[in-house]
């Protein structure tokens, strides 16, 4: 990812060239509102995210079963899984850009509303979204039980599709 | 609010509606769910937890959810009040003996701040049973005209032969867009 390489010294340059060509305030304003949009980018790209998102899964799949009637607790585990990836992208977000507020920047969202579109705001609905939400863990824990039968027939699968292979690399050896 | 709910909530002025589908066990929520859907409805057993369809009708998108009725699980209900922007409260009208119950639960739901902006559509089903009450004495057991917080309407229907059931949303569907879809 080309723009992942952002750093501090970028968005210094950046205030600078703000101070000195752009008098106007509100193209301030949006050249920040656009650096933050490309961090959530580069964000929910890194692996940390991959991780932390592998680990949720680890840690809650066993309640999941695929049948067409919701649990209870999936509502529970979904908020948890919500209140996660919000507070990882405001974190990363803190680090990232000295100064950041959250509030401050989900209301210049709102005053944007026709401009959200691109790939960024789809995943971003993708992970509210509970049917999403519930698909990725019975895949998960189909996938995850599949791979149980494999080892305890001493044969290992290998993965072909990229999911498949984040997953892998965090394989616990099977505890039996 | 976080970011994500904030977006969904930016997002969801695409002609988008929120239903909620409550009442007490056995009334006919599940059944409603499938027969609109078009699905089988022999093999519906009661809810432990919840279901949700998503249905196109009229261009809208509608995201029904319907959770169980059992009086263990009523306290789960609020955990689905978020966001809803009409409640459909489903009343077995053959089952005189808990009409006094379905009343309190009603009347309690309407108290509800997450549930103060929604509209009221009351589905008085199996209206095909020969001992079902019609839905004016639904009505009057219910005390539906003492709600004022709310727009409402009581609509006779059956799950079973699917009688009534458009209309009843068409109403709810009418009532949501008016409030919420005039605006832009
Ligand atoms: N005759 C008749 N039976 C109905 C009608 N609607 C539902 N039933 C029956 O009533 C029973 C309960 O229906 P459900 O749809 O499971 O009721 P529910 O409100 O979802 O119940 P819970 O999930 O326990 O909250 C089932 O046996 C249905 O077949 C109807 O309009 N007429
Ligand atoms: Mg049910």
């Amino acid at each position: 990812m080309a723009a992942s390489n952002i750093g501090n010294d970028d968005i210094e340059d950046m205030e600078f060239q703000e101070e000195n060509l752009c008098s106007s305030s509100s193209s301030i304003s949006d050249t920040k509102f656009d650096m933050t949009i490309g961090h959530i980018e580069d964000i929910i790209m890194d692996d940390d995210f991959q991780d932390m998102q592998q680990n949720f899964m680890e840690k809650n799949y066993v309640h999941f079963e695929d049948t067409e009637e919701n649990k209870f607790i999936y509502t529970d585990i979904f908020k948890e899984y919500t209140d996660l990836i919000e507070k990882f992208i405001e974190d990363k977000l803190t680090a990232r850009m000295p100064g950041f507020v959250m509030s401050e920047f989900t209301r210049q969202l709102q005053t944007r509303q026709n401009e959200l579109s691109g790939e960024i705001f789809e995943i971003l609905l993708t992970f509210s979204d509970f049917i999403s939400f519930k698909e990725m863990f019975i895949d998960y824990k189909a996938e995850k039980e599949g791979r149980t039968v494999d080892f305890s027939s001493g044969f290992v699968i290998t993965p072909c599709s990229q999911q498949l292979e984040i997953s892998s690399q965090n394989l616990e050896p099977p505890t039996s | 609010m976080g970011l994500l709910t904030i977006l969904k909530k930016m997002k969801q002025k695409e002609k988008e509606v929120r239903l909620l589908m409550l009442g007490l066990d056995n009334a006919g929520k599940t059944t409603i769910l499938k027969k609109f859907n078009g699905e089988d409805i022999d093999t519906i057993s009661p809810t432990l937890g919840f279901n949700i369809k998503t249905l196109e009708h009229r261009g809208f998108k509608l995201n029904v959810w319907d959770v169980g009725g059992q009086k263990s699980l009523r306290s789960y209900w609020r955990n689905y009040f978020e966001s809803t922007d009409g409640l459909i409260w489903v009343v077995d009208s053959a089952d005189k003996r808990r009409l006094q119950d379905c009343k309190q639960e009603l009347h309690s739901l309407l108290l509800e701040e997450r549930l103060a902006g929604a509209t009221l559509l009351v589905f008085a089903n199996k209206q095909d049973l020969p001992g079902s009450l019609p839905s004016e004495e639904i009505r009057q057991a219910l005390e539906l005209d003492e709600i004022k917080s709310h727009h409402w309407m009581i609509c006779g229907c059956s799950a079973v032969t699917g009688d009534n059931l458009l209309l009843g949303i068409d109403w709810i569907i009418d009532d949501i867009a008016s409030r919420i879809f005039t605006m832009d």
